[in-house]
């Protein structure tokens, strides 16, 4: 969807069409959620403070989220792509990756699926969405952005090569800032570089990575649309009204660990094995700690216990204040494949 | 500093020290060994801080002094020449020479000033007993020992010299070995040492079967082991063992005498379908029969029974079976017994004449 959590505030409130609205709650900590394009075009855009966007825009209309009916539309856009295919792999609430090999229409081409696809979203939402067709996940994401707003785009198995070969290499999956600073030291900047540089040696300095960035490089990818996956990690994390030392974070440890043990409560047939401490510095770096321990936690102050444990394992400097703290349980296996080994002495596990 | 032996006398004491000296040292030293004539004899040491081995032996054409060689160098050459080779090995200053027959070697050396050694342990207590008997003790329990576990106290054998006897026990949180002996001589005080993993491995690949004896010296901070021409101190855990005499059970109240081998070859088979992870099997007691079962993620089954001695009925329990495994191989004797309470509490598995051989292990929920 385009814009979607701003372009169904804009559908809503015909005062705002036409206007710059960025959504957000409201606070000095807060950050933006969504901005319409008109916003965009003052160069906000979303997970950006909100303050910096009221500077970069001050004409802009905010607005706080309203995520029920986001939600309502999310329903809506999935129940029409479910006309389609039952291989649907949901991203977020307005975003899917959809197999369209054999569909239920018996439409001649992926590219005509799209496009029912996009008129019905358009005619019972008024909201407009765009679509990447391409024989494989990875490309039908970048393809996806290629038309932003409410276009089309396709990329053909005979255009693979040539679509990818002058795009940079941060568009690839995995390919981050860092990743691509290393890159670039390289001599590559693009993902024709990439493929240029030839498996044997990106294997040889990346190792999986390596291989894994050959193949993205040439087009491939193998991983299928996969349905109803379930979540890995149940979590619970806030924004600080301030940034504030490692040391003042065992509160909001405790209160999150009780959030998130009531999730994991309400998942009767998961246990999770993996606990993980998350950290956001106030320059925003993100950091995580986790620990697997023998003994699983058995209640939200275990869990406390444990998750805040790990925050002697950061490193960062004494004078480092954080942003941000999360506490959530990962590793998330059926209960049935799950065999537990009593122990012999009753002993805390401590994190070492 | 200079001798002469022939390489088969060499290298049952360099085998004997070399073992010692780690792969990564944090000095440049400690991948040497301390080569030293005095006395009327040639002494080897290798150590790690932790750990230290002596071994000393007769040679000829003497003049004493001492020096440090690379260990695994020195080892290497010895083992590579021929049988019944002569050795000849002098200093020349920074250098030592060693020549046998028509090859040469000249090695780099570090001054002996700076190894390490482990002088006087302050003494608290002295046993002796066969070295056959400790050998079974350790041999007997070191499987069970933990590895690099948090808990560092488990990563170690507990020596627990009691009045009129010396027990050594291994745990790794789930399973428990122990076996006892008694003493010859009375001891005054009870004493509890750990001895790490390393220093356990080490002195149980020293001793040997015979009817020699060894001296066991508990210092302060360190055991030392006499036996023979050789030497081992280790260096103790400063820790407190758990207290395992809390968890051998009391009330197992159900008891199955099984035979030894038929059990472990019951369980050998069962493991091969059991879960790669988790190992588990169930054991299930109905009286006169032991069932056990096992099954993988690929819903493949295997089931073994056995005939039992045990009025047992409507016992179901997990267990890893390589726990059982490790515990049956360190029992003799033709029959095990079973000793178990319910599906959550631990087994004791021991010979079904005698205690001097205990095994707890922890049930696996399945």
């Amino acid at each position: 969807m385009d814009a979607f959590y701003a372009s169904v505030e804009q559908r809503d409130d015909p005062a705002l069409r036409g206007r710059p609205v960025v959504v957000a709650w409201r606070g000095a900590r807060s950050v933006v959620c969504a901005a319409s394009y008109e916003a965009r075009k003052f160069g906000v855009h979303s997970a950006m403070p909100a303050v910096r966007a009221e500077r970069l825009c001050p004409q802009a209309i905010f607005v706080p989220p309203d995520f029920s009916r986001y939600k309502a539309v999310s329903r809506q856009i999935r129940a029409i792509f479910a006309r389609h295919t039952d291989l649907i792999e949901p991203l977020s609430l307005d975003e899917a990756y959809l197999d369209v090999t054999v569909t239920k229409t018996g439409l001649p081409s992926a590219t005509a699926t799209a496009e029912a696809i996009r008129a019905a979203i358009r005619e019972e939402t008024q909201l407009t969405a765009s679509a990447g067709v391409a024989p494989n996940k990875f490309l039908a994401k970048i393809a996806s952005d290629w038309r932003k707003p409410d276009g089309l785009f396709v990329v053909r198995p005979a255009q693979v090569e040539a679509f990818l070969t002058p795009l940079p290499v941060g568009r690839l999956p995995g390919v981050g800032k860092v990743m691509e600073a290393r890159l670039a030291e390289l001599g590559i900047a693009t993902v024709g570089d990439l493929r240029a540089l030839g498996m044997i040696e990106l294997e040889r300095r990346f190792g999986r990575w390596g291989h894994r960035l050959h193949e993205l490089s040439r087009g491939f990818d193998e991983h299928p649309v996969q349905p109803d996956r379930p979540s890995l990690q149940i979590s619970s994390e806030d924004t600080l009204e301030q940034d504030v030392p490692l040391e003042q974070l065992q509160p909001h440890v405790v209160r999150l660990a009780g959030k998130t043990w009531a999730a994991y409560q309400r998942e009767s047939d998961r246990v999770a094995r993996t606990i993980v401490l998350k950290l956001k510095t106030s320059d925003f770096r993100t950091l995580t700690r986790s620990l697997t321990p023998r003994v699983l936690p058995a209640s939200a102050s275990e869990l406390a216990e444990l998750a805040w444990g790990l925050h002697l394992r950061v490193d960062l400097p004494a004078g480092t204040r954080y942003r941000l703290v999360g506490v959530g349980l990962a590793g998330l296996v059926d209960r049935d494949n799950h065999v537990a080994q009593s122990e012999l002495f009753d002993m805390a596990v401590a994190p070492s | 500093m200079q001798f002469s032996i022939q390489r088969e006398a060499l290298l049952k004491p360099l085998q004997q020290v070399v073992g010692v000296v780690e792969r990564r040292q944090t000095l440049p030293v400690l991948a040497n060994l301390l080569v030293k004539v005095a006395d009327g004899k040639l002494t080897l040491t290798g150590t790690d801080l932790e750990v230290e081995m002596v071994a000393s032996t007769p040679a000829e054409q003497l003049a004493d002094g001492e020096t440090t060689i690379p260990a695994r160098k020195l080892f290497d050459i010895v083992r590579a020449l021929p049988d019944g080779a002569r050795i000849d090995l002098k200093l020349n200053g920074e250098r030592a020479a060693l020549n046998a027959g028509r090859s040469r070697f000249t090695l780099a050396t570090l001054p002996s000033s700076e190894f390490p050694t482990i002088e006087e342990i302050e003494l608290v207590e002295k046993v002796s007993l066969p070295e056959e008997v400790l050998r079974d003790l350790m041999e007997s329990t070191a499987f069970a020992m933990a590895n690099q576990d948090v808990r560092y106290y488990l990563n170690g054998m507990l020596l627990d010299l009691q009045e009129h006897s010396l027990r050594c026990v291994a745990t790794d949180g789930h399973r428990l070995a122990l076996k006892e002996t008694q003493l010859d001589s009375q001891v005054s005080t009870r004493r509890q040492i750990i001895i790490p993993r390393k220093g356990v491995n080490e002195l149980v690949g020293l001793l040997e079967t015979g009817d020699g004896q060894v001296e066991l010296e508990f210092g302060r901070n360190h055991l030392r082991v006499r036996r023979g021409d050789v030497v081992f101190t280790s260096k103790l855990i400063d820790g407190r063992f758990p207290d395992y005499e809390a968890v051998i059970p009391l009330g197992a109240d159900k008891q199955a005498n099984v035979d030894r081998e038929v059990l472990r070859g019951a369980l050998q088979r069962a493991a091969i379908l059991s879960n790669e992870k988790y190992r588990g099997v169930k054991l299930e007691f109905s009286p006169s029969r032991l069932r056990i079962m096992a099954h993988n993620p690929e819903q493949e089954e295997a089931v073994e029974e056995v005939e039992a001695e045990t009025p047992v009925s409507d016992l179901s329990v997990g267990f890893n079976v390589g726990y059982l495994l490790d515990a049956l191989a360190a029992l003799h004797g033709e029959k095990v017994r079973l000793n178990l309470r319910d599906a959550q509490s631990s087994c004791l598995v021991q010979e079904n004449d005698n205690d001097q051989s205990r095994h707890v292990i922890m049930p696996l929920r399945l």
